[in-house]
């Protein structure tokens, strides 16, 4: 009854996130039992990988600082790559495109700045940033038109798109810019990097992720764009009902190729944050999982741009701290994704939960209510 | 008590938030019409649904013949020999007529003792002898895609007898018939009766109850009020027990003043997906202080008509003059602020945004301009100012105020909110849609009201509606529409029910 009472209250979707996180750890703590280790101690490496417990012992130069830094310089594409979701779910669009214009937007800034040893810091990463916003944005208003002008459903041009952008991306990387060691891409300069690396705080080499300051921006805009302006009106409007959109003088074509632009540019800065900060370079044909990660992010989140913030943090845990889990309590690292799969799961189950609780409490009622008549009867 | 065939005992079923039966009892003779009545809420269809086996019931039993059953799905009904027509059919339109009443009960046949097959030719001409046999005339190889309503309903009907069914559960079966259809309607059931057939008949038209019914239950509110005996009831102590007060059937209606010209429609012609007119060639004009009513059956370009007016269909051919002003190359919203206010068919998927709140529901033809909001920026304010006042001046039931989402309000409240978010615009030009459909007596006197002050103010008012009644008590001038086309304008007192009734059907000259 408490729980319903929650579910059916003024924080509904935020009791839902809690419980679908609760749910999730008591899934995986089955799932590690069953492989025969301690479910505690796995949750507690996790966070230790994420530099939010201390570990027993670090390397010379790293500390619990280094690891947090390092957490939310891979938290910071996350949560933008989550609000470019948002932005075009919000228009009734399921952009799961997000990895393809994430991988277009940094390919592109790489080749163009990255590789430009001239630029320096102030013109560079300034440049980076437009580069992620314009491609971005432009890959995504392309879905939008292909949408309105052909009826193509974004869900199957951004699966192609996906591929596309994978496969000619990793054509020329491997023809143009491919490091002979790694196989990767070339790095790209420190200058253009939204990181910015070996900052010695103390006695720890730390990396400052300049990508997080923009996400934050990016959140209390795009939280601004649905509370308070007309345009985000509109396009919840058409997300929620586009006959109606179209009855009351919306124009609904010009709002699906807005938002879904919007979406894209997000994306785009998504990207540059994850190619030109975390990881600094491209693995040739490989799309960011990341950009699939970000849906579970904005289901969690419940669809709110600031409450993406809170789950894209859930998220990055697992992600992030799957590496020292792995060497720790030797669990393939690859449960990180299984986790984040489980939470997607019961996070989508969010509105069949608070269906229940409104029923469970209407029943309740309703059985007061009888009990009440017959009392008075009597 | 032998005499039973369907005894419901003590039934009651809650949905969240609302009891839709409680405790409701009927015991229904074999070889009956047994009619339900009540308004739109009342729990009319949910009771219905329970004995067809598409609700299971909180608490009460059903006895069928006597016997008690337990039904977990419709399947279990049919087995007992119950059928229902749905108010909305349910039927397959790429399939044949013959396919639709087979589906699920197919003559299947082995070839070479092995080989599952359908005789199809079988069953074209066992569907054909069974329609001869009741009078319900259908040609089984005709595809439903292509068939009128009054012929689809047949197939509903032909579909139960085809499957045996003895007890006939009829939801709402008038709601898409013109007068004609529905005289045809009632002698059909008439005959299904003299045959020994059971039937239940949903209804909340008096008239049909007291043409065709032998007992009529009054539901209310989920309550089973009483059960009459029809020929001992008039209609107005049916419709005073149906709504629980006194109601009034017709609106006092003052001497028409009419104005200049405000829309003129000259040879519209729209067009479907398909390439094909849906709208031809037609030509009218409604002036200030006028109600213009388009009569017509279901589908014949009435929404296509209203559509091309407020720019939400494409228009292919024709004009559209709109105080004088062609107004063909505006675009919705300089159609909204030029002065066209429109309450659609569809309350839910074009009138409102359902997973919205009342107020910004109430908002949507205002939230763009001052003072809603400035510079693309919105003020909370007055879409709440303006929503309280709109649900005080309308009396829009709401459990939460201006943030009610829309979803939860009742289809008669949810209607009271666009037509009041329509008139509150104050347009020159009002176009209304079935402005009544699915709403109880209290609801439509309250709509006529509104419709009759709008035309005091000076406004004109399009019109369009399927119930010929509401045409009768409001228009001024009637037009009526036949595949498209007008087949007859006339001022509204130099016509009769059934004229209009037959230019409906397509008769030109009686």
């Amino acid at each position: 009854m408490f729980l319903s009472r929650r579910l059916t209250g003024k924080y509904a979707s935020l009791w839902v996130s809690l419980l679908a996180i609760l749910m999730t750890l008591a899934a995986a703590s089955i799932l590690l039992l069953t492989m025969g280790k301690n479910p505690l101690v796995a949750f507690r490496s996790f966070l230790q990988g994420c530099g939010m417990i201390p570990k027993e012992n670090y390397g010379g130069g790293s500390g619990m600082l280094t690891d947090l830094l390092d957490f939310l310089n891979y938290l910071a594409p996350l949560i933008l790559a989550s609000l470019a979701f948002i932005t075009a779910f919000k228009a009734g669009l399921f952009n799961i495109g997000i990895a393809g214009q994430m991988l277009l937007a940094g390919f592109t800034a790489t080749v163009l700045i990255g590789y430009n040893k001239g630029l320096s810091a102030v013109v560079a990463k300034p440049l980076v940033l437009l580069i992620g916003l314009a491609v971005g944005g432009m890959t995504g208003a392309l879905i939008g038109w292909l949408k309105y002008r052909f009826n193509i459903h974004e869900v199957v041009s951004t699966i192609m798109l996906n591929y596309i952008i994978s496969y000619l991306t990793g054509f020329f990387i491997n023809n143009n810019y491919v490091d002979m060691m790694t196989r990767n891409s070339k790095v790209c300069s420190p200058d253009s990097r939204l990181t910015l690396t070996n900052v010695m705080i103390g006695d720890l080499k730390c990396k400052i992720p300049l990508g997080l300051i923009i996400a934050i921006l990016i959140a209390l805009l795009v939280s601004f764009l649905f509370r308070k302006t007309v345009l985000g009106f509109e396009i919840k409007a058409v997300g929620q009902n586009r006959k109606c959109s179209e009855y009351t003088g919306i124009r609904v074509n010009r709002t699906i190729l807005l938002s879904m632009g919007f979406s894209g540019a997000i994306a785009g800065l998504a990207g540059v944050a994850y190619y030109l900060g975390y990881t600094n370079t491209i693995i040739p044909k490989t799309l960011p999982g990341m950009g699939y990660d970000s849906i579970s992010v904005a289901l969690l989140g419940s669809g709110a741009p600031i409450g993406s913030i809170f789950a894209a943090i859930v998220v990055s845990i697992f992600q992030q701290g799957a590496n020292y889990m792995s060497s720790t309590v030797g669990v393939a690292k690859e449960i990180a994704s299984l986790i984040t799969g489980i939470l997607l799961l019961f996070a989508s189950c969010g509105n069949y939960m608070k269906y229940k609780a409104a029923r469970k409490i209407q029943l309740a009622a309703d059985l007061r209510g009888t009990e009440g008549k017959e009392a008075k009867a009597s | 008590m032998g005499d039973y065939i369907v005894e419901m005992r003590h039934i009651t079923k809650r949905f969240p938030g609302i009891i839709a039966n409680d405790d409701v009892s009927l015991e229904i003779r074999k070889g009956e019409v047994y009619a339900l009545l009540g308004e739109n809420g009342a729990g009319k269809s949910t009771l219905m649904s329970i004995l067809f086996g598409t609700y299971e019931p909180d608490a009460g039993e059903i006895l069928v013949r006597g016997q008690k059953v337990h039904f977990h799905s419709s399947t279990d009904a049919a087995a007992c020999g119950i059928g229902m027509v749905h108010q909305h059919f349910k039927l397959v339109e790429p399939f044949t007529i013959a396919e639709n009443i087979v589906l699920g009960v197919e003559p299947e046949e082995k070839k070479l003792g092995i080989l599952p097959w359908v005789n199809m030719k079988k069953a074209n001409r066992q569907i054909s002898e069974l329609s001869r046999e009741y009078g319900l005339e259908v040609n089984p190889t005709d595809r439903i895609g292509e068939v009128p309503v009054s012929v689809r309903q047949r197939v509903e009907i032909l579909k139960m007898l085809y499957r045996g069914a003895e007890i006939m559960i009829f939801d709402e079966p008038t709601a898409v018939l013109t007068p004609q259809e529905i005289e045809f309607l009632l002698q059909i059931i008439d005959n299904l009766r003299r045959d020994g057939k059971t039937i239940i008949l949903i209804t909340h038209k008096i008239a049909e109850i007291k043409r065709i019914a032998d007992r009529c239950a009054i539901l209310r509110q989920g309550k089973l009020i009483d059960v009459r005996d029809v020929a001992d009831a008039s209609a107005q102590e049916l419709a005073d027990l149906m709504v629980g007060r006194q109601v009034s059937f017709t609106q006092e209606k003052t001497a028409p003043k009419y104005g200049e010209p405000v829309l003129e429609v000259q040879h519209l012609t729209v067009k479907n997906e398909h390439k094909f007119d849906v709208v031809k060639d037609v030509s009218f004009t409604v002036r200030s202080g006028e109600i213009f009513a388009i009569a017509g059956v279901s589908g014949n370009g009435q929404g296509e008509i209203a559509d091309a007016i407020a720019g939400l269909a494409k228009i292919a051919d024709g004009r559209v003059i709109l105080n004088g002003k062609e107004i063909n190359d505006f675009s919705v919203r300089e159609r909204c602020l030029g002065g066209i206010s429109y309450i659609p068919e569809d309350r839910q998927e074009t009138g409102t945004i359902p997973d919205m709140t009342l107020q910004e529901n109430l908002s949507l033809r205002e939230y763009f301009r001052e003072p809603f909001s400035r510079k693309g920026i919105l003020k909370p304010d007055p879409f709440r100012d303006y929503a309280e006042k709109l649900i005080g001046k309308y009396d829009i039931r709401c459990a939460q105020g201006p943030d009610t989402v829309l979803r939860s309000m009742s289809g008669g409240n949810q209607q009271k909110a666009i037509v009041g978010r329509e008139i509150e615009e104050g347009s020159r030009l009002i176009i209304f849609v079935q402005p009544t459909r699915g709403l109880d007596i209290g609801a439509i006197e309250n709509i006529h009201r509104q419709i009759l002050e709008e035309r005091e103010r000076g406004a004109a008012i399009l019109l369009i509606s399927l119930e010929l009644d509401e045409i009768m008590n409001l228009a001024d001038t009637i037009g009526v529409l036949y595949r498209g086309e007008i087949l007859k304008i006339d001022s509204a007192d130099r016509m009769t029910t059934q004229e209009v009734g037959r230019y409906m059907m397509g008769v030109k000259e009686a």
